[in-house]
């Protein structure tokens, strides 16, 4: 019999919908699973006890024809998306024993479409990091070797893919923490248009940078996932209110022009020359293919890292507040006063880089700063925005490399500033609010690269359109 | 009460006015917002700050706020910001309030204020939207402070006035005009005691002739009309004490306290701190357009000054009159039902400024939780207006229906004050009288003219008030000259 | 960009996060290295560009007036650190006014 947890989720869906095997069959093979490898990987932080009841009910909706698009399939979710009456930790002591009375729109939508959702995901806390080794649940570990990181925030679902715990899995993206995870762990993720993906219920990080996405083992896949969280809601007044095409169609379809922007200067200062080796021929691949490419300039991009460690955390130090120990969360011992209850509370209830974020973000926005840092920042995110804008009239989609470098060992990086240069070419695409994947694009040592591809607002489509060209022309994707 | 003596100081006041908007749901969320129900059950995921919500603004609010932009004239922002006011206190749930900073949704606008009847225009600096606080109970526990958070979402506006008032009446006329504004537009019910309208007021002092500004101090939590005079007034003494024994104004923020009538430092550092305003970055700039603006202009309700020239031209009621009865939109309203309906305005307008309004401050109420009608008032005019019931009688009929249950009509039967019209029944009185006094009547005839008097009263007396004193002295000239 | 002891204390109490001592020295290293890294945006001029808060500002959702009377008090306190008869508790705060 096939190992039903190594289907791509086209492949399940079709199965399921085919009475090929049951959801019974295939979320038991996969709690199994989980069972024997989640010791290693430490990429689960809950498992849901209900899913194979849940599997049961989604069996029989299948056998009357009655299930939904997704019926029936497995899947985890990053423990930052709220689950009503389920432990919602966001990696955070903070949150330790915090049980969301509401959940997420991510959640409640692939719930109607049919999903079970086996467990929820390790993950950096509160999404800051970049390595996963920032969680108060331990790191996750790479599936592809134990002994690295999967990348970071949302590693616990990168890694949860690549090992074949679940066909896809979602997460989110403030700079970077789906696509390096995903380059990383050697799987697919894309982070949409800002406003395509609710935030209502997904823990707030950096709300102008946030955005909701998914992980999967195809750009098929993650275009069929994708299209099934995204989608106006009124909840959240930054959603956008444009209609969903289907994804999935646009991703397969052979009828789309492609012209893709290389990024000349960005390129011809790529250090690792193996990881510029590897664009140079990712490209090739994709000439091979007949799509068009043309070099572009991309101004400004330099300073992309440097804006984002001013919006990201002087809008963290803000959104955090709120865990003051008072209406949920952690509460320190016996608190003498107000004021022993809050800044003992924070203390002990926050990690050492979530504290360093909130601290920079306070003193970035406090007086006398302000105009130096935070609006400083603002004007060059203008400015990089611009850049992009530019480009997209003389292209359809952008790539770049997804990360500078493979996986890296546990606890190797030691310098704030070297670990936030892991996301140099992801936060772009945030500060802009741009559609953005990443695609794996071959190994070196043995360990996964991707290759990222940027698209214009609006335009996941072309990006995922892009990528299954890619895929279907290479097997990088399927050497996990 | 008097003016502080100034002497030589000149008090420069600007007030910062907070009003609760009467949305039926908050501004952020789709929690109610009544009034005095149980602790935290007007509070939803959203007003509590739970991790992943989000605020989504309400239609409404934005729509009073231009509202009252309109209604003073004021600029109206095409992009309004929304912005984040970083602090800690337990009944501030997300640790920040959503405000306004930049770009304010209302500009600079002005109101016009009466004083002496001198007509003084007062700058407005700006009004824009915030989200109200919860409150904080702290003597339901010996140990704790307890958090209630109702009234956190709440919608208000804050109005903030230039620094162009010079006197603590000055400050209440122009707080009496913001409260009859909102009150007309509909914005809010203004109601000070249940805190639907709150008060700081920015207090300094400087030498007559002097054009700098001296060091001001906030004065907070003022909370009904009669307060802000008094917190004021103490606050320019205060100053002025402080300033004339060789000290120094030192910029900080003061509560007052109502029942020992001072002010004071605030011992919390909420003064010193540093708000760290930025850009709300869950709600990105509000977009509005001129269509909206003009069709909100083109649809304002009828404004206090506008319905008080109306009244005095419409009813003949004197200026005086018209302005204390458009003080609030709900008076001017029941003033309005009852002039339409009754020969004499002017009368309606007496009655109701006079016995009425004594009555509501005897029961320190307001127009609208009064227990007499507009239809009462009528009925009450039109018999006066027929002359069956007296002056002394209609007072009468006032209070007991406020006391009572009864009605105008049952009050007059069951007091006996239907006055006699008739006047066989009148002759007959006086009959009586004559009989019963004939030293009396003896004395007038041989010339003591006073006495008439004398025989009216006795008259009055015996028909218990009753007798319509006008037929009563026409009648009784006519026996007595007999 | 140099943090003082002074600077960094300021920001530990708007912020209110406790910290300790002994953790100050290694923490002003952390806070300097990124600040140095941030100081890069000074390389560009831009006197003459409007700050951008949000990228994508076409229109804000607004929602109708409509209240939703359902909350579920006992639900949303369920695991609230201190609470009572309703109420959230907080340690006892002095305020001079009442």
């Amino acid at each position: 019999m096939t190992d039903l947890t190594s289907l791509t989720l086209l492949e399940q869906r079709d199965g399921l919908k085919n009475k090929k095997f049951s959801s019974e069959e295939l979320t038991s093979e996969y709690l199994k699973r989980i069972d024997k490898k989640n010791k290693d990987i430490n990429c689960f932080i809950s498992i849901d006890d209900s899913a194979i009841e849940k599997a049961k009910k989604c069996d029989e909706k299948i056998s009357n024809n009655s299930g939904s698009v997704l019926e029936g399939i497995p899947i985890a979710h990053k423990d930052i998306f709220c689950i009503k009456d389920q432990r919602t930790t966001c990696g955070s002591k903070m949150l330790d024993k915090f049980i969301s009375p509401y959940s997420s729109t991510v959640y409640e939508k692939l719930s109607n479409a049919g999903v079970i959702t086996l467990g929820k995901t390790n993950m950096d806390e509160f999404a800051m990091g970049s390595s996963n080794e920032t969680s108060f649940y331990g790191s996750v570990k790479n599936p592809i070797d134990l002994e690295r990181v999967p990348g970071g925030s949302s590693g616990g679902s990168a890694a949860a893919v690549s090992a074949n715990l679940c066909s896809f899995s979602t997460g989110t993206d403030t700079g970077g923490s789906i696509r390096q995870p995903a380059a990383f762990c050697g799987v697919t993720g894309i982070k949409p248009t800002y406003g395509r993906v609710s935030r209502w219920g997904m823990i707030a990080f950096a709300s102008s940078l946030d955005q909701g996405g998914v992980f999967a083992k195809t750009a098929l896949d993650a275009s069929l996932a994708l299209e099934n969280i995204s989608g106006f809601d009124p909840k959240d007044s930054t959603s956008i209110n444009k209609k969903v095409p289907s994804l999935l169609s646009e991703a397969s379809s052979n009828d789309m022009d492609h012209i893709v922007g290389i990024p000349k200067s960005i390129i011809n200062n790529i250090k690792d020359v193996k990881v510029k080796n590897n664009f140079e021929e990712s490209i090739k691949i994709l000439k091979k293919l007949g799509i068009k490419t043309k070099e572009i300039e991309l101004p400004n991009l330099e300073y992309a890292l440097p804006v984002y460690y001013v919006i990201a955390p002087a809008e963290c130090s803000a959104n955090l507040s709120r865990y003051d120990g008072v209406r949920f969360g952690y509460r320190c011992e016996e608190p003498k006063n107000l004021d022993d209850l809050y800044s003992r509370s924070r203390a002990e209830g926050f990690g050492d880089e979530v504290k360093k974020r909130i601290l920079i973000g306070t003193f970035c926005l406090s007086a006398g700063y302000y105009d130096a840092y935070y609006i400083k920042a603002q004007k060059i995110r203008n400015l990089i925005k611009e850049s992009f804008l530019n480009a997209f009239k003389e292209v359809s989609s952008i790539a770049m490399p997804t990360c500078a470098n493979v996986s890296f060992k546990l606890n190797s990086i030691q310098s704030p500033v070297e670990m936030y240069e892991q996301d140099i070419y992801t936060i772009p695409a945030n500060l802009a609010g741009l559609p953005a994947m990443s695609v794996p694009s071959g190994k070196i040592n043995n360990l996964p690269l991707g290759i990222q591809f940027i698209g214009n607002y609006l335009k996941e489509g072309v990006i995922l359109n892009l990528a299954n060209k890619f895929q279907e022309q290479t097997d990088f994707h399927k050497q996990v | 009460m008097s003016e502080v003596d100034n002497s030589g100081w000149e008090s420069v006041i600007g007030l910062e006015i907070h009003v609760q908007l009467a949305t039926e749901s908050k501004i952020f969320s789709n929690a109610p917002t009544a009034f005095g129900r149980p602790q935290n059950t007007q509070a939803s995921l959203v007003d509590i700050g739970l991790p992943g919500v989000l605020p989504v603004l309400n239609k409404k609010t934005i729509e009073m706020a231009i509202k009252f932009g309109c209604a003073i004239d004021a600029d109206i922002s095409s992009r309004a910001i929304f912005a984040r006011k970083n602090y800690f206190y337990p009944d501030l749930p997300k640790g920040y309030q959503i405000s306004q900073l930049d770009d304010p949704i209302v500009g600079s606008g002005k109101i016009e204020i009466e004083i002496n009847d001198q007509k003084k225009l007062i700058g407005i600096t700006r009004a824009h939207l915030e989200e109200d606080a919860g409150k904080s109970l702290h003597d339901k526990y010996d140990n704790f402070s307890a958090i209630d958070l109702n009234r956190a979402g709440t919608p208000l506006l804050e109005i903030v006035s230039e620094p162009d008032l010079r006197s603590a009446k000055e400050s209440v006329a122009y707080l009496k005009k913001v409260h009859s504004l909102i009150t007309f537009l509909e914005i809010s019910d203004g109601d000070m005691s249940q805190g639907s309208m709150r008060c700081d007021a920015n207090v300094s002092i400087r030498k007559f002739g002097e054009s700098k500004y001296g060091n001001r101090t906030e004065i907070k939590n003022i909370n009904s009309f009669k307060f802000v005079e008094k917190a004021i007034n103490h606050e320019i003494q205060r100053q002025i004490d402080v300033v004339e024994d060789g000290g120094r104004i030192e910029q900080e923020t003061r509560l007052y306290n109502s029942s020992k009538n001072e002010t004071r430092p605030m011992r919390s550092k909420e003064h010193a701190n540093d708000y760290r305003y930025f850009p709300e970055p869950d709600l990105i700039p509000l977009n509005i357009s001129k269509e909206q603006i003009l069709e909100i202009r083109n649809n304002l309700p009828e404004l206090p000054e506008e319905k008080k020239l109306r009244f005095v031209n419409e009813y003949k009621i004197s200026e005086y009159e018209s302005k204390n009865l458009n003080s609030s939109k709900e008076l001017s309203i029941f003033f309005e039902n009852i002039a339409k309906e009754v020969s004499y305005p002017k009368n309606a307008a007496k009655w109701v400024l006079g016995d009425l309004t004594a009555m509501l401050n005897r029961y320190n109420t307001e127009i609208k939780n009064s227990k007499i009608s507009y239809r009462d008032m009528i009925n009450l005019l039109n018999k006066i207006d027929d002359e069956s019931l007296s002056g002394p009688g209609a007072k009468k009929v006032i209070e007991l229906l406020w006391e009572s249950d009864k009605s105008v009509d049952e009050i007059i039967i069951s007091e006996g004050l239907d006055q006699v019209q008739d006047e066989g029944d009148i002759e007959k009185l006086i009959d009586t009288i004559i009989e019963e006094n004939p030293k009396q009547y003896e004395q007038f005839n041989n010339g003591k003219d006073k006495l008439f008097g004398f025989f009216v009263g006795q008259v009055m007396k015996a028909s218990k008030g009753s007798a319509n004193p006008k037929k009563v002295n026409e009648v009784l000239k006519k026996k007595l000259s007999q | 960009m140099k943090i003082s002891e002074e600077t960094l204390n300021n920001i530990s109490t708007l912020s209110k996060i406790k910290i300790d001592d002994d953790m100050k020295p290694k923490l002003i290293e952390d806070l300097e290295e990124i600040l140095s890294m941030v100081h890069k945006m000074n390389k560009i001029d831009t006197d003459k560009i409007a700050p951008m808060s949000h990228p994508i500002d076409d229109a804000q959702n607004l929602r109708e007036d409509i209240s939703d009377k359902t909350i579920d008090r006992d639900a949303f306190q369920k695991y609230a650190p201190k609470t009572d008869n309703g109420f959230y508790l907080t340690p006892k705060v002095i305020e001079q006014n009442d």
